[in-house]
């Protein structure tokens, strides 16, 4: 009877397998050649298919050894949501708003990942990291951002 | 040319105000945020590498370094001072090393921590410099289908000598190579899945994904099962050691100094492997061996003069041939890539001012350590008691900025956060992290020689085993994986039976 005793690499090896089919897809039209001159495509193919094949012997392990026991781990989505979400907003708002005020709302926003967060602490690291990254970055090692983007009314540029 | 007037070369540029000044900051910045937590040295370095971009390219490398030790050296404070290592080499260090703390030991468990770091440092950074020399002049000879071999090697022994399951070792590696793979082919100039994004031509930017795969990541799991941590020690006194102490802590020291070097050159070995096993070996030899678990200064300074010789002599195989040993170094060779160095065996010829600048420093550093952090202990503990809740926030910050300033571009910042995404799903399936990042940063030149080698020998894949060097590095690898994987598949074959 076949039955999956570890689910956790079960997936793991399914995992494996779609890396390298959305490898495989995406670099169909490279020209592979031969093994005397190999296209741009030989390296990435050969490599997908030696991916597929330890996915498929993960999956078989999987079948075969039982997993470990270990603790239950607690999802907080919550803290998963904002903490990747805050380079992807950093990123759309650093040209628009300046490096200042991005920092600030970006540090308020992602604070509260943590169930230890306050406002008042929240807002004064907040504050605390927007200067530094100013005086630091625009001033110091001058990175070509501005402290305040052109969305900002006056203080803008 | 004799190593005296090299190590003379290395002093005028390790001793520059300039070089000691950065080396300086490098420390006391890796210490600072070494001793923070959840922070270990590859997320540190990633995170702070931007900030070397500017600098000379010595300076940069000098500096990077410091902050390996720095953080290495933070690690083994929060392992003594709260039980919490900060990173993976300090495990064993925190068995014995908190004890003492709670008996009120603590200043002599971090005094026995830096004295023996830094005996080990100064012990490997001779090794280095007489052993590197003749690695290089060997590697000079080696032509494709040799350096292919060295890689490959390289790889299976990371694999090898990590912990967790051999084939999805296997799987992070062969993946990461394949994200090697995006950016433009160097040999047809054909861009590969690169999906019309300009950004993407000259590849994925290792220090973003880096900073995803180690940095958020760290922060997505710490933030999982997120509890208030309570510092037992409130004051650290007693730092000088007593006579008896330096008659016990002799011997430990020089075992692991000489454990540690050998361990540390090995592939995938580094501070972490050479850590374990020297404090497995003390445990054996020991005459106070009743007392390890319970505070025994053996426990610490073995352990601790191993993991320090472990990381210095992991920089061997990369300033030599070019190849990183762990996750560390990779970082190191991609700063050296963003200097414009090429590593390997050309680098001692070619950068001679670098390479011996470089090893000097690693003992100019060691040294900076102890002057600097035994009396600087008090602000390390104020430094322990920031809570969680206070610092990823502004982690989080610095990385932002830090991804943004590699090419002043905010598509790095995407890159960051899809790969926390990514590793974090590989921690959840139980992929470790690193051989991803090696695969990836030996993927391209991995490729380059496999083609050019297969060019030269017109397409016989046989030139890999006529070669003798090529051969015999070849039938190292075999060997090595042969004897991890026949003890596992005993293990596991055992287990299915029993099922």
């Amino acid at each position: 009877m076949l039955k999956i005793r570890n689910g956790r690499d079960f997936v793991g090896g399914v995992a494996m397998i779609v890396v390298s089919l959305l490898f495989i897809w995406f670099g169909r039209e490279l020209d592979v050649g031969n093994s005397f001159q190999m296209g741009p495509g030989y390296f990435p193919r050969m490599l997908s298919l030696l991916l597929i094949s330890i996915g498929v012997l993960i999956i078989l392990q999987s079948l075969v050894v039982a997993s470990e026991a270990e603790p239950d781990e607690t999802a907080n989505w919550k803290a998963y949501a904002l903490v990747i979400l805050a380079p992807i907003v950093f990123g759309l708002a650093l040209s628009r708003l300046g490096l200042a005020p991005t920092m600030f709302l970006m540090i308020v926003a992602v604070s509260f990942a943590s169930k230890y967060a306050g406002w008042r602490h929240s807002v004064a690291l907040a504050l605390f990291m927007a200067i530094c990254s100013v005086v630091l970055f625009t001033r110091l090692l001058s990175l070509p951002v501005s402290a305040f983007g052109p969305w900002i009314p006056f203080l803008g540029n | 040319m004799d190593i005296f007037s090299d190590l003379w070369l290395g002093a005028a540029t390790a001793f520059h105000p300039v070089n000691l000044a950065y080396g300086f900051i490098g420390c006391l910045l890796g210490t600072a945020i070494g001793v923070l937590p959840g922070l270990g040295p590859t997320a540190t370095i990633a995170m702070l590498l931007p900030i070397t971009f500017g600098l000379q390219p010595e300076s940069a490398l000098i500096m990077l370094a410091g902050i390996f030790y720095g953080a290495q050296y933070g690690g083994s404070t929060t392992a003594v001072l709260i039980n919490l290592p900060g990173e993976s080499s300090s495990v064993v260090t925190a068995i014995d090393g908190y004890q003492m703390a709670r008996r009120g030991r603590a200043g002599a468990a971090l005094a026995t921590a830096a004295l023996g770091s830094f005996f080990a440092g100064t012990v490997a950074t001779v090794l280095l410099a007489v052993a590197a020399p003749p690695l290089a002049a060997v590697a000079l000879k080696f032509g494709p289908a040799e350096y292919f071999s060295l890689m490959v090697l390289g790889l299976v022994a990371s694999v090898a000598l990590a912990s967790g399951s051999l084939l999805k070792a296997f799987a992070m590696i062969v993946f990461g190579l394949l994200l090697g793979a995006i950016g433009t082919d160097v040999e047809s100039g054909t861009p590969r899945y690169v999906f019309d994004i300009p950004q993407l031509y000259d590849g994925l930017n290792f220090v973003a994904v880096s900073m995803g795969i180690f940095g958020l990541c760290e922060i997505l799991r710490n933030l999982e099962n997120e509890h208030e941590r309570s510092v037992g020690v409130r004051k650290v006194t007693g730092l000088m050691l007593t006579r008896d102490d330096f008659r016990r802590i002799r011997g430990p020291v020089l075992r692991g100094t000489a454990l540690g070097s050998l361990l540390g050159v090995l592939p995938g070995g580094g501070a972490m492997l050479s850590s374990f096993a020297a404090y497995a070996l003390e445990k054996r030899v020991s005459p106070n061996r009743a007392e390890f678990g319970k505070g025994a200064i053996e426990g610490v300074a073995a352990p601790e003069a191993a993991n320090n010789a472990g990381a210095q002599t992991s920089f061997i195989p990369m300033l030599t041939l070019g190849i990183p040993g762990n996750p560390v170094m990779a970082l190191m060779v991609g700063a050296m890539i963003i200097q414009g160095i090429t590593p390997g065996p050309n680098v001692i010829s070619e950068e001679p001012a670098l390479f011996w600048g470089m090893i000097v420093s690693m003992w100019s550093g060691n040294l900076m350590l102890v002057i600097l952090n035994l009396p600087l202990i008090g602000l390390w503990l104020r430094m322990l008691t920031i809570p969680y809740h206070l610092l990823f926030p502004a982690i989080i910050g610095f990385c932002c900025i830090g991804a943004y300033s590699i090419n002043n571009s905010v598509f790095d910042v995407f890159i960051m956060a899809g790969f926390s995404v990514v590793g974090f799903a590989l921690f959840k399936l139980r992929f470790e992290p690193a051989p991803l990042l090696l695969g990836f940063i030996l993927g391209p030149m991995l490729e380059e020689n496999l083609r050019r080698a297969m060019l030269i020998s017109q397409g016989d894949p046989t030139i890999f085993v006529r070669s003798p060097l090529s051969l015999s590095l070849l039938a190292v690898a075999v060997l090595v994986l042969g004897l991890v994987l026949a003890p596992s598949i005993n293990r596991k074959r055992d287990e299915a039976f029993t099922e």
